[in-house]
């Protein structure tokens, strides 16, 4: 589970204070398919960043799992990420020189819990439910766009993180390809009651999520569970 | 840093290597090996000039051990009771004397001045190896009298005129020509050209040798004093042993080791190659930090992002700086191996194709230990040339370097 209270990042723009988050608060429950909507400069990615631990709120508290994620040095803040929390960008962010299964397994390789034998294991069994073992030598710049965003959430879930983050995972993909990565987070969710937090801008895609954030100016304007 | 981090810090450095521009890895392993072929080249060559000069110094000069008048005298006196002494000694091979006398050589039309040397040829066999280096004729015999040999240059060479020659000759002597020898003390013989050497050191080869004998014949009498005796040491005797030896056994003339007269003669010229060393080598460590700190700091910024979502994704700050640090250690050590390929393969090209002056010559003279030494100099400044552009990047926050 995770408690938002009172989230704020404000930044200083030469003379102007601008406020991507100004007071958010709210609750994210295990198992939730929670999804971050509004428009360009509402402040959803700045939430997920936040969320994930990517960057520091000005003010405000984030409890992960009992954990106040603020009270974390940096160092922790790393393995907190390796170990508790997975990601998915909007450009895929994949290693270009690292071939699928490399790109995969690259976090599991770093986790003192897993074993050569197991992260390669691991590493087959995602790429297989992603239907893409057949091409795990292959590198980023073979495949298609679809193809590099479905390695991209293999590599978040081979960790089997608490909370999978997506940031726009489909904004850069056709409604064919957004759709099928939308059914894989689905059946992440619903197969491995895996809490994923996602930001998204299109309308359609309300219908996969379980709940809703409408953001505006910084500030939470809905939250409501998707009827 | 666990073992797991540094395998996986690896093999993103690996794989950045392998599967990115093979042109830039390439071209920075040739700027490394031709950092490492300038730092090696010009100290060797230095080396090898002074490595040159000691033997040649060493061979036609000192021996292992001169002995020279000592201060005040003119000659070594008595010099068959010293060369008695010295030969009986346990650590030397042989004492061979020496005497000079100035003459004037005339061959044709040519008039040449010289300081023609007098030797006990048997003596000098196993002092010097100048009869190894007789490119006409033959070596004098120890009963050989109105017999000369003279060096290459001051025979001269017949197809070359007078105004294109580099030093003065006797125009084109050839073995069996005779010569006539007007000495400083007006002692006048004509010599059969008996043979021709060349040695490459030009003090031995500005001038020409005849037996003791034949000395005798130009002073008007019995040469008891010698103008000096070189001494060789047997094999697996220091020269220092040598000295110590003469001066135990009451020789009171001047007794010196090849290193101290190198040290007088040649000391300030070694100490300048030194220096020279030095320069050569700072310069190529600086440009080859330059390089890799440029090549490093571009490929960080270019990979800016990519930092930013390694670190997004768990990857520890310390495994993103070793990456660049393990890239930089492939292509020092890449560059390095290349170097020292290209090293000895000059090393080998020069030995057959020596640098030739007029007064010495030399090929490269490198070590094992030199190899080494540079080798490790230019490792260490690669890999701190690496480091510091890594380090830097890999301590950006996450924003920022997602930002880029």
């Amino acid at each position: 589970m995770i408690r938002i209270t009172d989230l704020r990042k404000i930044y200083q723009m030469g003379d102007v204070e601008v406020r991507a988050l100004d007071g958010v608060t709210t609750d994210i429950a295990k198992g939730e398919f929670l999804g971050i909507m509004g428009a360009s400069g509402s402040g959803k990615t700045t939430l997920l960043h936040m969320l994930g631990l990517l960057d520091e709120p000005t003010s405000g508290q984030i409890v992960i799992e009992g954990t106040d994620v603020s009270q974390l040095t940096d160092h922790e803040k790393t393995m907190f990420r390796l170990y508790k929390l997975g990601y998915v960008f909007q450009d895929y962010a994949l290693v270009p020189d690292l071939t699928v299964m490399e790109n995969v397994t690259l976090t599991a390789m770093l986790r003192k819990d897993r074993t050569e034998e197991q992260y390669r294991k691991e590493g087959s069994i995602v790429l297989q439910k992603i239907g893409l073992f057949d091409r795990r030598d292959h590198l980023p710049r073979e495949l298609s766009g679809g193809q590099q965003q479905r390695v991209s959430i293999a590599r978040a879930m081979v960790n089997k993180p608490d909370i999978l983050f997506a940031d726009e995972p489909c904004a850069n993909l056709d409604s064919e390809n957004s759709r099928m990565v939308l059914d894989l987070f689905r059946e992440i969710n619903e197969e491995m009651q895996q809490t994923i937090v996602m930001v998204s801008h299109e309308e359609w895609h309300k219908n996969y999520f379980h709940r809703i954030i409408h953001l505006k100016d910084g500030k939470i304007v809905s939250d409501g569970d998707n009827q | 840093m666990g073992k797991k981090e540094l395998k996986v810090a690896f093999l993103l450095a690996l794989r950045s290597l392998q599967r990115g521009s093979k042109s830039s890895v390439i071209l920075t392993v040739i700027i490394i090996a031709m950092c490492f072929t300038n730092m090696i080249f010009l100290p060797s060559m230095l080396n090898g000039i002074g490595q040159s000069i000691t033997k040649q110094i060493m061979d036609y000069e000192t021996s292992d051990v001169i002995v020279d008048p000592k201060i005040g005298n003119q000659y070594v006196e008595d010099k068959d009771a010293k060369l008695a002494l010295i030969n009986g000694m346990s650590g030397v091979q042989r004492a061979s004397p020496h005497y000079s006398k100035a003459a004037t050589l005339k061959y044709r039309q040519r008039v040449l001045g010289v300081t023609l040397r007098a030797i006990t040829p048997k003596d000098e066999m196993l002092v010097s190896p100048l009869y190894t280096k007789m490119v006409a004729g033959s070596y004098l015999g120890e009963g050989d009298t109105g017999e000369i040999i003279l060096a290459k240059p001051v025979a001269g060479d017949p197809t070359i005129k007078r105004e294109d020659e580099f030093q003065p000759s006797l125009g084109g002597v050839r073995v069996g020509d005779s010569i006539t020898v007007e000495f400083a003390n007006g002692f006048t013989k004509d010599y059969r050209v008996k043979g021709i050497y060349y040695t490459g050191w030009y003090v031995a080869d500005a001038t020409g040798y005849i037996t003791w004998s034949d000395m005798e014949q130009v002073e008007g009498k019995t040469l008891e004093n010698a103008e000096y005796i070189t001494v060789k040491a047997k094999p697996g005797y220091t020269e220092k042993f040598i000295k110590n030896e003469l001066i135990q056994y009451g020789i009171p003339d001047r007794v010196q080791t090849s290193t101290d007269v190198l040290a007088k003669n040649m000391g300030r010229i070694l100490q300048s190659y030194a220096i020279i060393n030095v320069v050569s080598m700072f310069v190529s460590v600086i440009i080859t930090v330059v390089v890799l700190f440029i090549i490093i700091t571009i490929k960080t910024i270019n990979s800016r992002r990519q930092i930013g979502i390694l670190k997004a994704i768990g990857v520890d700050k310390e495994v993103i700086m070793h990456n660049y640090g393990f890239q930089v250690i492939i292509l020092a050590v890449l560059g390095i191996i290349l170097g020292i390929i290209i090293a000895l393969l000059l090393n080998v090209y020069m030995t057959y194709n020596p640098i030739v002056t007029a007064d010495w010559t030399t090929s490269l003279y490198m070590t094992p230990m030199d190899l080494a030494i540079n080798s490790l100099i230019l490792f260490i400044a690669a890999i701190v040339a690496g480091y510091l552009p890594a380090y830097q990047v890999s301590r950006e926050d996450i924003q920022s370097a997602m930002r880029a």
